[in-house]
């Protein structure tokens, strides 16, 4: 009856098939460098600040698309291991979905808010970058530990009423 | 909040996994509601009622704990 804004089961699966290789492509372009050649390719932009000449405004550029790449499957990848239903997706694990949610944001913008006055250039940049991934991460963190806890605090008592 | 549903589930002879079934939730919510680690919706307050032929006042009880803001 209550709507809900979740994925089907099935979506952490497949969140699990694009967070990996976005994942390994994120590392290995942060890490090595790596940029894949096929992936220069003519793009369409909305905004691009001109280096020496005019800022572009919605037209076409060039670019290498590696770190776009692994930046859209990591989002899709932890998006969909984060809000995929339980198999019993019931009020309970809602109640821990949004207090995991809760705390997540919390520690997420505490992080930054921590970069913003205490770190510059381009150490408050890379805070930036995994910023922008770090909240689902807390989230899926918290979320599964509290839910592990509580399936840990299950204590099964089916003998006593057995008919 | 206090509540019987334990006094309920022996008197009825179900398993907190059965009850679970029948209302619709994981075995532990009904687990956690027991132990009075979660605070229940009204709608499944009147599933479990249901299912025990009670009211959920019969079940659930406020302590003086509750009304303090």
């Amino acid at each position: 009856m209550n709507r809900n804004y979740l994925f089907p089961h099935v979506f952490r699966f497949i969140g699990w098939i694009v967070l990996v290789p976005g994942l390994i492509l994120g590392l290995t372009h942060i890490l090595g460098g790596f940029e894949a050649t096929w992936l220069n390719l003519p793009v369409f932009v909305v905004s691009e600040p001109g280096f020496l000449g005019e800022d572009k405004w919605f037209g076409l550029s060039t670019n290498n698309l590696t770190d776009e790449l692994a930046g859209v499957m990591l989002i899709i990848g932890l998006a969909f291991l984060a809000f995929s239903r339980e198999k019993s997706e019931d009020e309970f694990i809602a109640r821990i979905r949004l207090e995991s949610l809760l705390r997540a944001t919390y520690l997420n913008y505490g992080i930054l808010l921590f970069t913003i006055v205490f770190m510059y250039g381009s150490a408050f940049f890379w805070v930036l970058v995994f910023n922008m991934f770090t909240i689902l991460l807390f989230f899926i963190v918290h979320f599964n530990l509290a839910l592990a806890k509580a399936r840990r605090n299950f204590r099964p008592d089916e003998e006593s009423y057995q008919g | 909040m206090k509540n019987h549903i334990r006094v309920e589930r022996a008197r009825m002879r179900i398993t907190q996994e059965e009850l679970a079934a029948r209302v619709q939730v994981s075995r532990q919510a009904i687990n956690a509601i027991e132990a009075g680690k979660y605070n229940l919706s009204t709608m499944l307050a009147l599933k479990i009622a249901q299912v025990f032929g009670t009211t959920v006042d019969a079940l659930f009880e406020l302590e003086p704990l509750d009304w303090k803001p």
